[in-house]
């Protein structure tokens, strides 16, 4: 009985080249009621992706995916969790299909960028209730297990249409969850890189590193597109926290737009972070890490300033000597009243040790370790 | 098993019929005309029911069109024929012949002599019961007008009518029968004969009929169970048989004389009483049936009437004669259940009267034609449960003790349904309304075969079938054959007869040897643990593991009901079903719309320019808000509703927004700015900057990072380039960094009505750049360089800024803030 639908299901892929394109009767025939639905639903969902009709296909999907999430099947399967993988399946392509059946609409300039993936997410979220609150089986036959997987295709949803503050319940979820470092590594991968990008955008840095170290670390081998992926946000964070990636690993990965944003933080120097900004800005904003690479900026102050003070070698710094280097650097219209901004907030986070005497133009650092290291601050 | 079963069921019993017929007149003929000669004496009384077969001709043949559908036709074509030749060559006979014919297997499989032993048992029935079949039809019949609805549900109960069923129709109009055989056989053969028998008989002969009947059976039964038979006999023939008869008997009783009226009423209502005595009956043919085993020598006449009677004999043709077509199917055999769930007469009683009730009930309100039978849980007549349990032992050793033989024998048995259910369903055809779904019907079969067998058999088929799985198999492999009718129909009904014979033969020594009184008594137990309702449970969820529920009504997807996002559901917006207004009033209140906009409330575009500029214009002198915003909402609903999306829409939301941006009413502001991202999109204005600019800043408002990105991604070139855009972009650069001194910069020169925006968040940006300037100055500030640099317009909202902070001035100065007492403040606020 557990093990009929399933085969049936992949058996199904054998009609796969019949193009079939009402194969209720047929399915009518050969599976009991729910599952003859959703196979019927799911040979009509292939013909529909084999027309390249995405919203035809995202319909039917959605009557397929209808059977994990009303719960009525998959819920009634009490203490058995064999349906997972066939749940997996059908709502990854709902969420694919449902994606290109936007942007077909978006095409024919119908529709809203996110209403389809929303409708989606709806339905993943309720198979999530599903399977969350499989409360009564024992852990091998939880459909807890199917938790993670669906928090992640909700994430790549949420991120997709930002609405990250959505990521918060699944979150607490998976924390809660005495299964959460039990799950496929493949699983904790992804949620760690989601979780990381959502720590990245909370400016939680030191959570993000964690996380996307992690997933960067022990995402597979061969995954190298996966692994450039956790890079792009992963060397950001690091740069903000003071750990400068190599050009070797820049050039392995394919992240050279990286290179001169490295250069010109490490060097302070603020004129080239700000052509290397410019002249990557798209790959950046497209990546959403232009937000945070603007914050490098901070970081190349400080180097900046520790050149200064370093050349000045005093711990009674004039205002007047860092207005120059900013002129320097060709920023422009800046007065003495921004250079004071610019070192309060340095000084307020923590990168430099020390105080600004507003009477005397001065700024006066600690003799003590003035520019603490970067990974000590915040 | 029931639920597998079904599904395959129809092919299967088709296969069989088709062979069981064909065969059947060759080899029946003689036990036919002993039958005959056995029953003449009898068969007088049925000179009545002669009238019946006319009636049963048109009834059947009604009945059996709508049977024709199934695929099988071909198949039943070729019965056709038989059937003709068979009318042909007992024209006076005709009905009976061709019921019988579902029986040929055995016929075939058992030479004459077999018959007259054990075959006394089915054979024996066959032959002679098609002339005693006419006075079973009386009988029947009488019975049949007793419980009203009766004609057609008595033949039910015997399983047997099946096969008289196929009779009954052959005669009349032989190429109808072939028909109702093909697709029907296991329903039709109780409709359609308890229809032409049941109206014609029950009326005139009720009595006689049974005291024919029974007397027969009666032998048989009363070694098994005399005291019930008795009463059965006596009272009415069929029901007193049957023993469970007792409900059915005061029906009866009482409809005696009104028979055919409450039949009538029972065709408008299907649901009223006569349903239930249909049900009952099927009950007892099954008990009958195995009377019968021993009763049908004598009930030769009764086979007749059912055809399928060759078992039950006059009794089980008369309820099916009897049997309400009307009833479902699947009612019917849920009646059936629970009698076979019944281990003794007070049980059948019991069973009986709550049936009544139920049935009755159920039939007045129409549900029983809507309700799922098969998973109506039984009645519950507690006292039998305890026998139950009992039971099932009994049936073990049962088993145990013919294990050999009732292997033999499962494979037997499916012949033997399959016959009976063919024959049976052109009778049962004639129950038109109940069930012509064919899943009930398969499921009925499956069950009614069983009990059947059990019945029949001694029930130690049915046992080995269900306790063996081995055996179950191959039923369930030939019914699979016979059911995939695509794949091969033909040989799957060969295979079918094949088997059946075998099988057929088999049971009938069986039969036979258990023709004896404590064999009946076996078959009895076998019966009862056969009823065991938990039995039927666990075999219909071992069915379920093999066989699956499909799906009974044609499957739909909804695919289409599939609810997508507002806006591209077609249909769903405004543009799809335009409305142009009438309404000539400048002014007009908002209503939220709920029902679909009145055109002569509605506004057209002329007028709504002009109410445009008087909200202006009233806005600029009186500055009233309230009525501003009332009027402007007004006017883009009418806008919507009119479906348009021009410039004037555009401004009429970059009105909107800019006065709700004054006044600081953030849902309107959103609720426009949504609206005009939508707008700029067909309709690009001059002021598509400025609003992306208000965007830009509600983003900063909301430190929605991730929104920000994507307006960035989307900022063209040209507009970072507007005066609007870049000074937000400006001021996003400087938020980020904290260059608070550049971002209060960029709030005194702030374009249009981006100032009214930065008013939303200023204060928290104030508040964060104090906190970062008491930390880095030390070993005080002064008032002025903060008011300067936080863009405070005068000194004293500075001071009064800071002193609502607690901010600690300088003792010595008061112009001077003491940063470090003051940090504190901060800090913790």
């Amino acid at each position: 009985k557990q093990g009929c639908p399933v085969l049936n299901w992949h058996g199904i892929q054998n009609w796969h080249g019949t193009s079939l394109s009402s194969p209720e009767d047929k399915c009518q025939q050969v599976l009991e009621p729910p599952y003859d639905e959703m196979v019927a639903a799911h040979l009509r969902c292939t013909y529909a992706v084999a027309n390249h009709d995405f919203v035809e296909a995202y319909k039917c999907q959605t009557v397929v995916v209808q059977y994990p999430s009303l719960g009525g099947t998959f819920q009634a399967h009490k203490e058995e969790n064999w349906a997972l993988p066939v749940m997996f399946a059908v709502t990854l392509d709902l969420r694919i299909f449902a994606n290109n059946a936007e942007q077909q609409l978006l095409k024919k300039g119908k529709g809203k960028v996110g209403d389809m993936l929303e409708k989606a997410a709806e339905q993943l979220m309720s198979c999530f209730r599903v399977c969350a609150s499989d409360n009564r089986a024992g852990i091998d036959d939880s459909k807890k297990w199917g938790m993670l997987f669906l928090v992640n295709q909700l994430f790549k949803i949420y991120f997709k249409i930002n609405k990250l503050h959505l990521c918060k319940p699944l979150i607490r979820a998976i924390d809660s969850s005495n299964l959460k470092d039990d799950y496929s590594m493949a699983q904790r991968v992804t949620y760690k890189y989601y979780v990381g990008r959502k720590a990245m955008f909370d400016s939680d840095f030191k959570l993000a590193e964690d996380y996307l170290s992690f997933s960067f670390q022990h995402s597979h081998r061969s995954c190298q597109r996966n692994k450039r992926l956790i890079l792009i946000y992963l060397l950001p964070v690091k740069m903000l926290l003071g750990h400068m990636p190599t050009n070797q690993l820049l050039r392995k990965y394919d992240l050279l737009q990286f290179a001169d944003v490295t250069k010109a933080v490490s060097e302070g120097n603020l004129l080239l972070l700000n052509e290397a900004l410019t002249k990557h800005e798209t790959f950046f904003i497209r990546c959403g890490i232009f937000l945070i690479l603007e914050k490098l900026k901070i970081i190349t102050y400080r180097n900046l300033f520790k050149k200064v003070y370093h050349l000045l070698k005093t711990h009674q710094l004039p205002l007047d000597a860092f207005l120059v280097a900013l002129k320097m650097m060709q920023v422009e219209e800046v007065d003495i009243d921004e250079v004071q901004c610019i070192l309060a907030n340095l000084i307020y986070m923590g990168h430099i040790k020390g105080y600004i005497s507003h009477q005397h133009q001065k700024l006066v650092v600690s003799k003590q370790n003035p520019f603490p290291p970067l990974s000590s601050v915040s | 098993m029931a639920t597998n079963t079904a599904s395959q069921a129809p092919t299967s019993t088709w296969s069989y019929v088709g062979g069981s017929a064909t065969e059947a007149p060759v080899h029946e003929n003689p036990e036919w005309e002993k039958a005959r000669q056995a029953l003449a004496s009898i068969s007088k009384s049925q000179s009545s029911t002669k009238t019946s077969p006319a009636n049963r001709t048109s009834s059947q043949a009604g009945q059996y069109p709508t049977a024709v559908t199934d695929t099988s036709a071909m198949q039943q074509q070729q019965y056709y024929q038989w059937y003709q030749q068979n009318q042909q060559q007992y024209a006076s006979y005709a009905y009976p012949y061709n019921y019988y014919y579902p029986m040929p297997p055995y016929a075939a499989g058992y030479p004459p002599s077999q018959y007259g032993v054990p075959g006394a048992y089915q054979p024996p029935t066959t032959p002679t019961g098609q002339p005693p079949a006419m006075a079973m039809m009386d009988e029947q019949s009488s019975y049949t007008s007793e419980p009203q609805p009766p004609p057609p549900a008595v033949p039910q109960p015997p399983p047997q009518s099946p096969t008289s069923s196929d009779q009954p129709p052959p005669p009349p109009p032989p190429p109808i029968p072939p028909l109702p055989n093909a697709q029907y056989p296991p329903p039709p053969s109780q409709t359609p004969y308890n229809p032409n028998g049941a109206l014609p008989y029950s009326p005139t002969e009720t009595s006689p009929m049974r005291g024919y009947n029974h007397g027969q059976p009666r032998l048989a039964y009363q070694g098994y169970q005399p005291p019930s038979y008795q009463q059965q006999a006596v009272g009415q023939g069929l029901y007193g048989a049957a023993g469970r008869g007792d409900a059915n008997k005061k029906p009866n009783n009482t409809n005696m004389n009104k028979g055919q009226q409450l039949w009538n009423r029972m065709k408008q209502a299907p649901g009223t009483g006569a349903v239930k005595f249909n049900i009952p009956k099927r009950p007892y043919v099954l008990a009958n049936q195995n009377f019968t085993t021993g009763e049908q020598t004598t009930s030769a006449a009764t086979t007749i009437a059912t055809p399928v009677s060759s078992v039950t004999t006059a009794t089980t043709a008369g309820a099916s004669q009897t049997g309400p077509q009307d009833w479902p199917q699947a009612m019917k055999e849920y009646v059936q259940r629970c009698f076979t769930a019944c281990e003794t007469e007070e049980d059948k009683d019991r069973t009986e009267k709550v049936l009544k009730e139920i049935l009755q009930s159920r039939l007045q309100d129409g549900s029983a034609f809507t309700i799922d039978w098969t998973r109506e849980p039984l009645p519950e007549v507690k006292p039998r449960q305890s026998r139950w349990e009992v039971v099932p032992q009994r049936s073990q050793e049962n088993t145990i003790g013919r294990g050999g033989a009732s292997r033999g024998r499962a494979g037997a048995r499916l012949g033997n349904y399959r016959n009976v259910f063919s024959q049976r369903s052109p009778s049962s055809s004639s129950s038109r309304s109940s069930s012509r779904s064919p899943s009930p019907h398969n499921r009925h079969r499956d069950r009614s075969r069983h009990r059947r067998s059990d019945s029949g058999s001694q029930s130690d088929s049915s046992m080995s079938s269900d306790l063996r799985p081995l055996s179950r198999r191959q039923q369930r492999a030939g019914r699979g054959r016979g059911e995939d009718r695509d794949r091969g129909r033909g040989a799957a009904g060969e295979r079918g007869r094949g088997r059946g014979g075998k099988a057929n033969r088999g049971r009938r020594n069986m039969d036979d040897l258990g023709s004896g009184v404590g064999k009946k008594r076996k078959g009895g137990n076998a019966g009862m643990d056969f009823h065991d309702p938990n039995r039927e449970a666990k075999k219909q969820s071992r069915a379920a593991r093999f066989h699956t529920n499909k799906r009974t009504e044609p499957l739909v997807l909804n695919i289409n009901a599939v609810e997508l996002p507002n806006g591209t559901q077609e249909g769903l917006s405004w543009e799809d079903c335009p409305i142009v207004g009438t309404c000539q009033d400048i002014t007009k209140n908002y209503l939220r719309l709920t029902c679909a906009p009145d055109p002569a409330t509605v506004r057209p575009v002329p007028v709504l320019r002009k109410s445009l500029t008087a909200v202006k214009a009233h806005w600029k002198s009186n500055q009233d808000y309230q009525y501003a915003c009332e009027q402007m909402k007004s006017v883009r609903q009418d806008l919507t509703v009119q479906g348009v999306r021009t410039d004037f829409t555009v401004e009429v939301y970059e009105t909107h927004a800019r006065i709700a941006l004054e006044k600081g009413d953030h849902e309107e502001f959103n609720q426009c700015q949504t609206q005009l991202k939508a707008l700029y999109k067909d309709c690009p204005s001059s002021n598509i900057g400025e609003f992306t600019a208000y965007r830009l800043l509600y983003y900063i408002f909301t430190k929605n990072s991730g929104d920000l990105t994507t307006e960035l991604v989307y900022l063209t070139p040209e507009l970072r380039e507007d005066e609007c855009v870049s000074h937000a972009l400006a001021l996003r650069a400087a938020w980020a960094l904290g260059n608070f001194h550049r971002f209060f910069q960029l709030y005194k020169c702030a374009p249009r009505m981006a100032a009214y925006l930065i008013d939303k968040f200023v204060e928290r940006e104030r508040k964060l750049a104090l906190r970062a300037i008491l930390k880095t100055f030390r070993p005080s500030v002064p008032v002025e360089y903060v008011q300067s640099s936080l863009a405070f317009p005068c000194l004293d909202t500075c001071v009064a800024f800071l002193t609502g902070l607690g901010v600690t001035f300088a003792p010595s100065d008061p112009s001077k803030i003491d940063c470090k007492a003051s940090s504190a403040c901060l800090t913790s606020s």
